[in-house]
């Protein structure tokens, strides 16, 4: 396949082309799903193909093809130049891409149980632990919708910068959907994720099972003890997991640069931020928010990005400052930047565009007691289920599922839908206090057309909100 | 389109060969075009072609799914063998009821293929035809994306049928901006060529987005709503796979024990119609070969079926709907039956009410109480005294059922919408709906 990728690169400088991208990419696996007790069935994936991207006249073409002959590549190559030929008659100034360091490197992700070994019945055996584990706590869950899933991902990336990146990474999953029913009403925990990058042992330690349990639990107490949220001015204090969907949407997005240059700005829209607000102050001393590739067995993982450069952590917020934006090189060279490895494609395609990775609010030195000890009317927000932003990331709004009051230090019974319906600036601002314990949660972040789906983890630490004016429902 | 039906062939001859019990084998054909466009200026010119066979196989109640790229006779050989030895040791799906007895006949569908979508050779001329229709209007900045089609569709199984299709289609979407917070969208979906209009697209965006100027914060509480088309097809695309039989069963549908029930004011008639011509969606056969038709999910606000396919319906003791997906049962194209105002008298309806033109980053609380909120984007307007005044920054948030109880009001005039938040196809007219929740941010 190695010699087919770098053919796709070789034909497209023959053919003009001023800078040439060729990435293999091949996804095994299987997923498997159950539906109120009842399996429904397996399926395998084996896809794979060629996607070719090249620079001409400073205008961009891609082309793709999953007929991996010389002679259908070579013709995916051939139309790529030629989209971007007649693309560069429509530009008002050229595609430029940054200069880069690039490296021939192979990596892989250890599995120490490879699910590749494993049949699908035993692969169903844990859907089976999380249909009892919920059945075993009493509570009535009538709607059960269980999923897992693994994968493997081969990817040969070569461009003529002279970057040469061959990566395999496994990727595991499980998903639940549950709908509680008590006392005539219904609460969900929908489209919960566990997911990692690496072998079946990380889903067996980290036992999904519990988490269901932990859920429908909380969902039959609100259900049974739940009373209306507080009124007016509260202090809240978020969980990892609502800290984690707040930076992902409210910092990680908009800090893209290709929304910051418009180039989303049909699709996923522009963005609030503008290259001169580097170096302005968005949010409180404590606050500081990374997104890193690099993180070991993450859902969002990787050491090169899909343009063949180096991956780090990249600081978005430093201390409240914004200090970074999300590029690759199209725009890093807009920028007048080196690349930081934001560009992520999810298959051979698609093109690689700019993404986050595992963004999190980073650590801070407060305790869980400490947090809470000086809040004397507040909630606190554990999980959310609705949520949503405006397409520059500005307005933005979580409502709490499990949620609790917390009165005079302590927490107490839990509240109904609480709604954090708020600025960006207003809600980075509030935060006064950052826990010392980091948690990560997955999720599939949505960009780009045809849509591409990426794996993401979003987490962080807990924080303290002073002075919300929550909504109730 | 032999060489295709003989693969189709060999999968079945082998798969029944290793005992397998009920057989789909779905190959496509595909080729399609983007030009992505920002900033009045081609950002990226793509073009897919794809060729691979989508295997559903059945063995004891037992059911397994995979795709297959690699079409050389020992692939197909070594992948139909790695479905029977993961299979045998599997427990079975006990409410599985088989698939559609073929053959069938089938029915050409008007204005779902041309020729000439198929030889158009650069379609860039129709980009800038809508870059420019929206700078005509005012726009400043404009960004969309247009797609050519062209797909052909090869179904052999177990159960006697055999049928192609093939399709084409052309579509743009156009989104104009004047300054950061002013801006409009138009779109253009059809599937031949004379119809295509990537001007009114752009016109539309440009219209919108000039219209909106200087926006001032939007209020909160409740609204008489008139929903333009773009908008109200972001949630109609939501309900309808909402109104998937295999939805209700996993979660997550409002509509759950609601059949023969009021869902709806009496004035919302709402189908799914497979087989629409010039629809974006349209095929001739479902997953499993039953002829597309219309399907009424709700007459006169009476929620009347579940999309279903073969195994459903059988589970159910009704008849498929021709929705197959035989795993989930999808909606092809969305259509809310129009009413009988034309836009002038509809907004004529509301004293004080808000325009909403464009939805996205529809998310739900509760899927089973249909709980959900919205963010409007582009034109948002205050009608007030007969006049749009451009607001900002408001979110809809209220309930799916109760909007569709709560709409009044339908134009005669409809609009067949398809675009990155609206992935089913749906047409729909203007929509007024009393009474609609919306908020904004506290801080």
């Amino acid at each position: 396949m190695h010699e087919l990728v770098e053919f796709a690169v070789e034909k497209a400088l023959e053919l003009g082309a001023d800078y040439a991208e060729a990435r293999f990419e091949e996804k095994n696996g299987t997923s498997l799903a159950m539906k109120n007790g009842s399996p429904e069935g397996l399926e395998i994936l084996a896809d794979r193909g060629i996607g070719v991207r090249v620079l001409l006249g400073g205008g961009m073409g891609f082309a793709s093809t999953n007929v991996l002959t010389r002679e259908s590549v070579g013709e995916a190559v051939k139309k790529a130049v030629k989209l971007a030929k007649s693309a560069s008659r429509v530009r008002n100034e050229p595609i430029r891409f940054s200069e880069e360091d690039f490296h021939e490197v192979y990596y892989e992700v250890k599995m120490r149980k490879d699910f590749r070994d494993v049949s699908p019945e035993e692969k169903l055996e844990l859907l089976r632990k999380i249909e009892e584990e919920v059945k075993g706590t009493g509570v009535n869950v009538p709607m059960r919708y269980l999923g897992y899933s693994d994968q493997v991902w081969h990817k040969i990336m070569v461009n003529s910068d002279g970057a040469f990146i061959e990566s395999i990474i496994p990727r595991v999953s499980t998903m639940y959907n549950l709908v509680v029913f008590e006392n005539g009403q219904m609460e969900q925990a929908p489209f919960v994720e566990r997911a990692f990058s690496g072998g079946l042992e990380l889903i067996e330690k980290d036992e999904p099972w519990e988490w269901a349990v932990k859920d429908v639990k909380a969902l039959k107490r609100l259900i049974t003890e739940g009373k209306k949220p507080p009124e007016g001015k509260v202090d809240l204090v978020i969980s990892p997991e609502v800290a984690g969907i707040a930076v992902h949407e409210s910092v990680g997005h908009p800090y893209e640069s290709d929304r910051i240059f418009g180039r989303e700005a049909a699709q996923a829209g522009e963005s609030f931020v503008k290259p001169e607000m580097l170096g302005e102050r968005i949010g409180s001393e404590v606050v500081t928010v990374i997104d890193d590739p690099t993180l070991p067995n993450s859902w969002g993982f990787y050491l090169y990005d899909d343009e063949g450069v180096k991956a780090r952590p990249r600081y978005l917020i430093r201390n409240g400052i914004i200090t970074e934006f999300l590029t690759n090189r199209e725009y890093a060279y807009k920028l007048g930047q080196r690349s930081n490895a934001a560009a992520r494609a999810i298959n051979y395609n698609r093109e690689p565009i700019v993404r986050m990775a595992n963004t999190y609010l980073a650590p801070g030195d407060y305790s869980f007691e400490e947090l809470i000890e000086d809040v004397k009317l507040g909630v606190y927000m554990v999980s959310f289920n609705e949520w949503n932003i405006d397409d520059r990331r500005y307005q933005q709004r979580y409502i709490g599922t499990e949620a609790y009051l917390i009165e005079n230090g302590e927490i107490k019974h839990p509240v109904r839908r609480p709604i954090l319906e708020i600025t960006t600036r207003a809600l980075w601002s509030s935060v006064d206090a950052v826990g010392k314990e980091v948690e990560f949660y997955p999720g599939t972040c949505g960009k780009g057309e045809p849509g591409q789906g990426v794996p993401v983890w979003m987490g962080g630490a807990h924080a303290r909100l002073r002075d919300i004016p929550l909504r109730r429902p | 389109m032999r060489k295709m039906f003989e693969l189709n062939d060999f999968i079945l001859r082998n798969a029944k060969e290793l005992g397998f019990g009920d057989v789909v084998v779905l190959a496509y054909e595909s080729n399609r075009r983007q030009v992505r466009f920002a900033n009045n200026e081609i950002t990226v010119a793509k073009n897919w072609h794809e060729r691979k066979v989508e295997l559903f196989v059945e063995l004891e109640k037992r059911i397994a799914g995979t795709t297959i790229t690699e079409l050389s006779e020992e692939n197909i050989e070594r992948t139909l063998k790695t479905l029977l030895s993961n299979m045998k040791g599997m427990a079975p799906k006990e409410d599985y009821y088989g698939i559609a007895e073929g053959p069938f006949e089938y029915r050409d569908i008007p204005e779902t293929f041309d020729k000439a979508i198929v030889e158009l050779d650069e379609p860039n001329e129709y980009v800038e035809r809508a870059i420019n229709s929206a700078l005509e209007e005012g726009a400043k900045r404009v960004a969309g994306v247009l797609y050519t089609d062209h797909n052909r569709v090869y179904l052999t199984t177990s159960n006697g049928v055999e049928a192609f299709d093939e399709g084409a289609g052309i579509e743009i979407s156009v989104r104009a901006f004047i300054g950061d917070l002013e801006s409009g969208h138009g779109t253009n979906s059809v599937r031949v060529l004379k119809k295509f209009d990537p001007e009114s697209a752009g016109r539309k965006a440009g219209e919108i987005a000039s219209l909106a100027k200087n926006p001032e914060q939007g209020p909160e509480g409740k609204f008489d709503v008139v929903f333009d088309p773009l908008a109200f097809a972001n949630l109609l695309s939501y309900m309808s796979f909402m109104t998937s039989a295999y939805a209700a069963e996993a979660g997550f549908s409002p509509f759950v024990n609601k059949l023969g029930q009021k869902v709806a004011n009496e004035i919302v008639t709402i189908k799914d119609v497979g087989n629409l011509p010039n629809g974006y969606g349209s095929r001739k056969f479902d997953d499993e070969g039953v002829p597309t038709r219309e399907t009424t999910i709700i007459e006169n606000g009476t929620f009347k079926s579940f999309l279903l396919n073969t195994s459903l319906a059988r589970k159910y003791k009704t008849e498929t709907t021709a929705n197959a997906g035989l795993i989930m049962p999808h909606a092809w194209n969305v259509v809310l039956e129009p009413g009988n105002y034309s836009k002038e008298e509809l907004f004529g309806e509301v004293e004080r009410g808000i325009y909403v033109t464009n939805v996205w980053y529809t998310r739900f609380q509760n899927y089973v109480t249909g709980d959900f909120s919205t963010i409007p984007r582009d034109g948002i307007f205050l009608i007030e005294d007969c006049e749009l005044k451009p607001i900002r920054n408001i979110r809809v948030s209220d309930n799916l059922l109760g909007i569709l109880s709560r709409i009044t009001a339908l134009t005669k005039e409809s609009c067949h919408v398809h675009w990155w938040e609206v992935e089913t196809p749906v047409t729909t007219p203007y929509v007024l709906v009393k009474d609609v929740g919306i908020t904004r941010a506290t801080k």
